[in-house]
């Protein structure tokens, strides 16, 4: 076991690694933040398509995501039920509504509307009975709500659109990219609340396919017979709507640009606090030089500090990002972390720790061992 | 004393390893400088320069620092190097210790040539035969005295217990052995430079450079470490040479030599 000078080091000045190590967490906290609130936006923009028990969406030519619909005939449904393969197919509407607040304020809700909610898993998690939809002017309303429509309860009645509805229960986990709360009502009503646009029309069909059926041959067929619509299986539609958000909003860059800033910051702190620690420790260096070691050994103690200072920082960054999650999650952020993305960030952060240390490495080269014969 | 009156370069070549009364009817003080260099690689000379010099160049000047050096030193032997200011001492000992290379010139340290166009052999000759004492002690200030030594010992290639035992050996040596795990902002500066002379001492190279040694240390205490050190390269047969202004150091030479405007005199 040799003695394990960079760790001795960076250990005996507390302050300067304390600095160190937060820079770096600050980094990566910003990073799992920012990324973490995105995968949670982009997990909104496609939880429904997840969740609904269909193998193919077709939709109106050119619908760019899931909340952006247009109609097309429902009588389409009709044909899609006849292609060899087809198990099954259902019109769902998706349709922006304005909701009547008892404080007399409107608001937005996005509501689904299915015939049989059962058949599609649609909604996934609720309260109530969601047979009961189809016997009165009810409506299921997700809990997220109450952030923008106030406090509700079941039996509780909200207009929309100028029709007076009953809450019969309440749903958890249903939302969107809009963070438009959602909402699910009986087919047939959702279209009596608006004939102009929905009557007689419907935004998507969902199709389950016949067990051993390949899919591929189904929507090939479905698209021959529906040419003016798109078909696509439920991975393709879920990419599709997330990629709407992360390519044509500008979302992604701002995502890329402040992970770009949050990764510039941890290079400049480690960059700026291991230069002054080299510059510091120049003498040292110079003896390390002169009793016979080489630049190479400089460098592996630059390159120890820069690690033990990722792995530290990672550590708490992280600890930082994790507990950051519950609170976000009071306020409707949700701030998802996949595991992989843990292991992407470490590897990262070394990186850029390393890259950072290299900036010493000039100087280390071009160290002349005998200042050590300076006073 | 005779001989450190000797204001000749052959002189200070001949003194050497002699004791003073065979000095003075030493053959070799009336031969040429070749050859009592010649004469001295046939002896067990651990280092041997010739004809050293050393040019820098400061913006379109050059400026010649070392002048035509000749020296060696033998095992066992204790010489003093003494010199004013910018009189070349410590480029001398810069290139003694394979820190720099002579612009012109040939060195032998422990039967190697150093090659002067090579500049990225000589840490591993440093490493290999040449141990430092400084005057500023450069000490690692975040290891103790044991992994200060130790630390030495892993960059020359001895790691693990062989380094722990080789340290303890040498902290021992000089009367450190209760001090080992003390961190050098805890020790005196005496005891600094033991720690110093024990790292330098470690792994045995056969060549001892000191800079300066008792520069930071009162009088008292650098007696003390100077003969400390003394005993020890006698007793471990190595050769020590020490840069100094100190007085004190030329009574634990065997020989002193003068250097001054990039010449021994």
């Amino acid at each position: 076991m040799a003695v394990d000078l960079a760790r001795k080091n960076l250990l005996h000045d507390k302050l300067r690694f304390f600095i160190t190590v937060m820079g770096v967490a600050f980094a990566v906290t910003l990073v799992f933040v920012q990324v973490g609130l995105f995968l949670g936006l982009l997990s909104n923009a496609t939880v429904v398509i997840e969740h609904v028990n269909a193998d193919l969406w077709i939709t109106s030519k050119n619908t760019p995501n899931i909340d952006f619909s247009h109609t097309f005939p429902e009588s389409y449904v009709e044909r899609v039920k006849s292609v060899p393969g087809v198990a099954n197919a259902e019109n769902l509407i998706l349709a922006f509504m304005q909701v009547s607040l008892p404080s007399g304020a409107q608001e937005g809700v996005e509501i689904y509307a299915l015939k049989n909610f059962h058949d599609w898993n649609l909604p996934w998690n609720y309260s109530g009975n969601v047979d009961d939809l189809r016997r009165g002017p009810y409506f299921m309303l997700d809990d997220s709500a109450v952030k923008r429509f106030g406090p509700f309860e079941v039996g509780d009645y909200r207009e929309i659109l100028d029709n007076r509805m009953q809450v019969i229960g309440k749903t958890h986990g249903a939302l969107s990219f809009t963070t438009t709360p959602l909402a699910f009502m009986e087919f047939d009503r959702m279209q009596a609340f608006s004939p102009t646009t929905l009557r007689n029309r419907t935004s998507y069909i969902l199709v389950k396919v016949a067990p051993g059926a390949d899919i591929e041959q189904v929507r090939r067929e479905i698209q021959s017979r529906l040419p003016f619509n798109d078909v696509w299986t439920s991975k393709e539609w879920a990419a599709r709507s997330r990629n709407y958000w992360v390519q044509s909003t500008g979302l992604g860059l701002n995502m890329i640009l402040t992970v770009f800033l949050g990764i510039l910051v941890g290079v400049v702190v480690v960059a700026q606090t291991l230069y002054t620690s080299t510059m510091e420790h120049l003498k040292e260096f110079g003896t390390v030089k002169a009793i016979g070691g080489s630049n190479g050994d400089i460098y592996k103690i630059l390159a120890e500090q820069a690690v033990i200072s990722a792995i530290a920082g990672f550590a708490v960054g992280s600890a930082f990002a994790y507990g950051l999650k519950p609170l976000m999650a009071k306020v409707a952020l949700h701030l998802i972390i996949p595991q992989a993305f843990l292991g992407v960030v470490l590897i990262g952060t070394v990186a850029m720790c390393l890259a950072a240390s290299m900036l010493s490495f000039r100087k280390i080269a071009s160290l002349d061992p005998a200042l050590v014969f300076r006073a | 004393m005779q001989l450190r009156s000797h204001k000749s370069f052959f002189s200070s070549l001949a003194q050497p390893a002699l004791p003073p009364h065979e000095a003075r009817k030493c053959p070799l003080l009336r031969l040429h400088h070749r050859d009592v260099v010649a004469a001295a690689e046939t002896t067990t000379a651990v280092l041997a320069a010739r004809d050293i010099t050393k040019t820098f160049r400061e913006g379109a000047e050059e400026v010649s620092v070392l002048k035509g050096v000749s020296m060696e030193l033998h095992p066992g032997e204790i010489v003093a190097l003494e010199g004013p200011s910018g009189s070349g001492k410590t480029t001398l000992l810069s290139i003694l210790g394979c820190i720099l290379t002579p612009s012109d010139g040939e060195l032998v340290i422990a039967g190697q040539t150093v090659d002067r166009e090579r500049p990225e052999k000589l840490p591993a000759i440093r490493k290999q035969s040449i141990g430092f004492v400084f005057q500023q002690f450069n000490l690692f200030p975040a290891l103790t005295a044991v992994e200060n030594v130790e630390y030495a010992l892993n960059v020359k290639g001895v790691a693990g217990r062989d380094a722990r035992t080789e340290a303890e050996r040498v902290l021992e040596a000089v009367g450190l052995a209760e001090r080992k795990h003390f961190l050098p902002r805890d020790m005196s500066g005496g005891q600094k430079q033991r720690v110093a002379v024990a790292r330098a001492l470690a792994g045995r190279p056969p060549i001892l450079l000191a800079d300066e040694p008792t520069a930071n240390l009162d009088s008292h205490v650098g007696m003390q470490v100077l003969e400390m050190f003394r005993d020890l390269a006698k007793q471990e047969n190595r050769a020590l040479l020490i840069v100094t202004h100190d007085p004190k150091v030329r009574t634990v030479s065997d020989r002193v030599l003068h250097i001054q405007d990039g010449r021994l005199v």
